[in-house]
Formats: C-alpha cells, sequence, structure tokens
C-alpha cells in the first residue's frame, strides 16, 4: 500500500491532521535538527517548496536550478528518507527553481540517484507544468491574457520566443496527482499553496482553512518571531489549525502570524488561487501559549471557472559585466559625463548589437538619490553589457574597461589610471541574460488538459 | 540633508522593509512599535498614497495603501519601475527599495 493510500483509507474524519513544512525554498539546507523534531511529532505528510519567481528570469529562461546541485542533493535526502522512514505522503513544488521541464527532470534524477544510493524504492506521481505557446497565443488572441501588474502586453511572437513557459498548477492538479496513489508528488511550477492545501481538501477538511494554512506554513517559521527557515508543523482541525516551529526559539504568536500575510503579497486582504479567492479579513489569531498561535475565520470565494498565472521568459542576449572603483573625488563628481563619453567612443570602436547598463554603486544604483546627497569617498562600478554575440558582448566590454582606466577629463589629477580592479579578468563572463516576457492570469484555463500527471517507480518496482 | 519638522518614521516603526510581489510590482510594509505610532503615520499627509508616490516617482493612483490597524501595520504596494531581473533593474528582490521611506518625518 503507498503511503497516499494509507492516508487516505486510514482517516477518521474529526481527527486533526498533522501537516509538516520542512522546506521552503529545497536546496539552500534544511536545518536538520528542527526537522528531526517534527518527525518526532508524526506528521501525516511532509511538504517542501522548492521555487519561486523571486530569483528573476535567468532560472526560468535557462532551465537552470538556482540552489547549488550539492544542497539540493542534502536536502533531498533529508526529505525523502523522513518520508520513507514514516511511510507518509512527501509533496514538491515548484522543482528546481522555476518548475520548467529540464528543472523536474534534474529533479527527478537526483531522487533516482538518492534512491539508488540509499537503496529506497517507491512511488512518484510527478506534474509537467510546462505550457504550450500556442496556448497562450490563442488566449492571447481570443483577450484572455491579462496581465499581473504593470507588464506590456507580448506580441505572439514573443510569445513563440520564449525558451520556457509554465503555468501555476493548483490543489485541482495536485488532488489528480494525489489519485494515482503515489508516495512522493514532485511537481514543476505550483502554488506554494497546493503543495500543503491538496490532501487536507481530499480529506473533507475546509477549504479556505486548508489554503490559508497552506499560505502560512509554506514559508516555514518565517511566521514566526524571530522568523527562521526551520521546519513548520501545523495542526489541522475542523475549525481551526495550529501553528508551531519546530525550532523552539522560533515562537508563532498572533501578532507574527497576521503580519505574515503581508510578506511578498500586493494585497494583504486577498490571495487569489487558481479555483478562488481566499479572504483573510476575518481571520484570527490566538496565542495558544507563548510558542504557538491557533488560526480561524478565512473564507474562500470559489470561481467558477480557473484562472491560470502564466510565467515565461526569453533570451535576451549574452552578459558580460566589468568590476571596478573609484576612490578619486574629481572623478566621482565628473562619472555620469564620462561614462557616457567613453561609450561613445567604444561605440566607434566596436560596432555591432550591445547595449551597456552602468550601476555606479554609491551615486544611485539601486534607487534614485536625493538630490542633497552628499558624494561618496569611493564608489563601485558594475558596468553590464549585454548582445546578442558573445564575442561583440566581450569586445566592448574590455574595450571599455580599457578606455575608462585612461580617460582624460578636465580636472582630471590622476593621469595614471582612473579605476581600481580588485583582480583580473575584470570583465566577467555573466551568462545569458533572459527577461520576462510573461507574467500574466490566463483566464477560463483548461487545467486537466494543460497539466499533465505522469507515474513512476522509483528504485526497483515492488514484485 | 534638509531639516524637516516632524518625528522620523524610524523612531516608530520598528519594521521598514520592501519586497517585490511578484516581479512586476514591490510592496512596502511598516510596522509600528505602538498604537500612537501607527495612529500618528496612518493619519498623517506625509504618508498619503499621493506623498509615498512623489518619493518613488510614482503618480498617486500607481499606489495602493492599505491600513491594518489590528496589526500596526500599513502596506504600499506600488508598480516596479523595470519587471525584476529584466535589463535595466537594479533589484532584483526588491528588498532595498525601502530607502526613500527612511527619510520621512511624521
Amino acid at each position: 500500500m503507498s503511503a497516499t493510500q494509507r492516508l487516505l483509507r486510514g482517516w477518521r474524519p474529526g481527527e486533526p491532521l498533522r501537516v509538516l513544512s520542512a522546506s521552503g525554498q529545497l536546496g539552500y539546507g534544511i536545518p536538520a535538527e528542527s526537522l528531526e523534531r517534527g518527525l518526532e511529532r508524526r506528521p501525516h505528510f511532509i511538504g517542501c517548496d522548492m521555487g519561486s519567481i523571486d530569483p528573476g528570469p535567468y532560472y526560468l529562461g535557462s532551465g537552470e536550478m538556482a540552489a547549488p546541485a550539492q544542497t539540493v542533493a542534502r536536502d533531498l535526502q533529508l526529505v525523502l528518507q523522513a518520508a520513507r522512514s514514516l511511510d507518509v505522503p512527501l509533496v514538491i513544488g515548484s522543482a528546481g527553481t522555476a518548475g520548467a521541464a529540464p528543472q523536474l527532470a534534474a529533479t527527478m534524477a537526483l531522487v533516482h540517484r538518492i534512491a539508488a544510493e540509499q537503496g529506497l524504492s517507491f512511488k512518484v506521481a510527478t506534474i509537467a507544468s510546462d505550457i504550450d505557446a500556442e496556448t497562450v497565443v490563442q488566449a492571447l488572441e481570443e483577450g484572455r491574457l491579462a496581465p499581473i501588474g504593470p507588464m506590456s502586453t507580448p506580441t505572439a511572437k514573443e510569445v513563440r520566443a520564449c525558451s520556457h513557459v509554465v503555468g501555476q498548477c493548483g490543489v485541482e492538479t495536485f488532488v489528480r496527482a494525489f489519485e494515482t496513489m503515489p508516495d512522493v508528488v514532485i511537481a514543476g511550477r505550483a502554488c506554494d499553496t497546493a503543495i500543503f492545501a491538496a490532501l487536507p481538501r481530499m480529506l473533507g477538511f475546509d477549504p479556505a482553512l486548508s489554503l490559508h494554512m497552506a499560505k502560512i506554513i509554506e514559508c516555514t517559521s518565517l511566521c514566526c518571531t524571530p522568523g527562521g527557515r526551520d521546519a513548520m508543523l501545523a495542526t489541522l482541525r475542523v475549525d481551526n489549525f495550529e501553528l508551531e516551529s519546530m525550532n523552539p526559539a522560533c515562537h508563532a504568536t498572533p501578532a507574527s502570524v497576521a503580519a505574515h500575510a503581508l510578506y511578498e503579497q500586493a494585497d494583504p486582504f486577498e490571495v487569489e488561487e487558481p479555483d478562488g479567492t481566499l479572504d483573510l479579513r476575518d481571520a484570527h489569531y490566538e496565542a495558544v501559549d507563548s510558542h504557538r498561535t491557533r488560526v480561524w475565520g478565512a473564507r474562500f470565494m470559489p470561481r467558477a471557472r480557473p484562472t491560470l498565472k502564466v510565467e515565461g521568459a526569453a533570451r535576451v542576449g549574452e552578459r558580460v559585466v566589468i568590476l571596478a572603483g573609484c576612490a578619486d573625488p574629481v572623478l566621482i563628481g565628473a562619472l555620469p559625463r564620462v561614462l557616457q563619453e567613453v561609450e561613445d567612443k567604444v561605440r566607434k570602436l566596436v560596432p555591432g548589437d550591445w547595449r551597456v547598463f552602468p550601476h555606479v554603486y554609491g551615486l544611485g544604483a539601486i534607487r534614485p538619490l536625493p538630490p542633497d546627497a552628499p558624494d561618496p569617498a569611493e564608489v563601485g562600478l558594475v558596468v553590464e553589457f549585454i548582445g546578442a554575440e558573445a564575442d561583440t558582448v566581450r569586445a566592448a566590454a574590455g574595450v571599455f574597461k580599457q578606455n575608462l582606466l585612461h580617460h582624460g577629463f578636465p580636472g582630471r589629477v590622476s593621469t595614471a589610471g582612473n579605476v581600481a580592479f580588485a583582480f583580473t579578468p575584470s570583465e566577467v563572463d555573466a551568462r545569458t541574460a533572459y527577461r520576462f516576457v510573461l507574467y500574466h492570469v490566463l483566464h477560463d484555463a483548461p487545467m486537466e488538459s494543460l497539466f499533465r500527471v505522469q507515474s513512476e517507480w522509483v528504485g526497483p518496482p515492488p514484485a | 540633508m534638509v531639516a524637516h519638522a516632524g518625528r522620523p518614521l524610524t523612531s516608530v516603526a520598528q519594521v521598514v522593509r520592501s519586497k517585490n510581489a511578484g516581479p512586476t510590482q514591490l510592496t512596502l510594509d511598516l510596522f509600528f512599535r505602538d498604537a500612537e505610532g501607527y495612529r500618528l503615520a496612518a493619519t498623517t499627509e506625509r504618508l498619503s498614497p499621493a506623498a509615498v508616490a512623489a518619493l518613488y516617482h510614482l503618480s498617486a493612483e500607481q499606489v495602493a495603501r492599505f491600513l491594518l490597524p489590528e496589526i500596526l501595520a500599513i502596506k504600499f504596494t506600488l508598480p516596479r519601475r523595470v519587471c525584476a531581473g529584466n535589463p535595466g533593474d537594479s533589484d532584483v528582490y526588491g528588498s532595498q527599495q525601502h530607502a526613500p521611506l527612511l527619510r520621512v518625518r511624521l
């Protein structure tokens, strides 16, 4: 009997469900002691979030994982062993950062390797979250594609040029995966909430409570004071849930849990899910003791026709950066003009397609400085070059570097060199530059046909 | 710096933070030490959507403000200048865009 079968068949309605969130970013080092304490509490299932759109378009565009493969393997081994030792379902969402096909495949390859090394054998359901560009183009042409925030509407050509397009699958897709009765579910791009809300939904728990619990614990102990990355246990009942960090020093207080509703959330009262809206206006938070908080009161307004968040990234070109510093007050005062003059020189020397983006740290690289800000004593320079051909971009960066070092300007006293390099080569290949083309809601999404659920054995199949 | 009258925001707020809310939006969260500090911040013109919009070189209608008196918090959500991580961006996670708020006096 698989772990999912064991949970569903042995379930007695009315019983509290213990849900352990092991990681909010699998691959960056799960705190092992807190996970161990969580396992002692005999959770009914273990969930992990493995991805996010936050690290930017590179990972979706390239299909590479953001977290180092070495620590991804460590964390995967921890949670696979944990779930198998308790014989409970393990649920992983947004595999390999962006949840695109190469990242799901890389995650599965690690799962196979770990199973072979540890002598484990289990049934996995995978969810492929890649969306065919033509599905998006059709939605675009039928007016069913709406931007989230200020995002321009792409052309059909731009959509087709995306190296990967993924959709965030929701609870209903995870339910389909669990219906194959696996031990482990590994999803491509997924709503963080769906990882934790699908099994409670199948067991008959209130959708609003399940989703609200999921929304909080997907970040593990971040909802505590002090916040942490330690495993978080939720105990879900018929009319409330209780939150408890598995790190005794991280306390879930009513204030810390309520405040978490603001985190990375555009609207603190409403959370959009594929099949409805979670409304937190009437949520209540009450201390159980100094370490635990009880929550209830969120409402769920189901939507008749599901909406799907789609994400797509396309290659912009190759990227090279120059790293340098400057301690000369005359040059610091003249820097914006000097950078423009150097660029003009380089344009004449290196023709072709390249763009330059100077980031002048100390002079407003991060955000515009107030007009009365004093000149800094030192500035750091990250000069970013992007163009279609790597050789052209490297040429532009190299020639720019040398011209910047020796550029003459009025008032110059340091005639032997303008900038300091901490090392050479100071021009560094920064791989391929991508941009987000899609961060949109696709209305009337045919969820069932978009997300493919597949089942496979890892390790030797049962006799 | 030009001296402005009033208490610095940081004397009444214990958290002033910024972060992406998805790659196209930025969200600013202020948490206050006590009800008095919250009331001051929630009622002053210096933290009206229009005033915050001006700090970020935006127009008032681009800034949404949420008041959460129960947890002594105020949230602002605004559009990002450049989609996160696209060429020309300067803060992929949006986690250092709170700085203009640190200069606000109530």
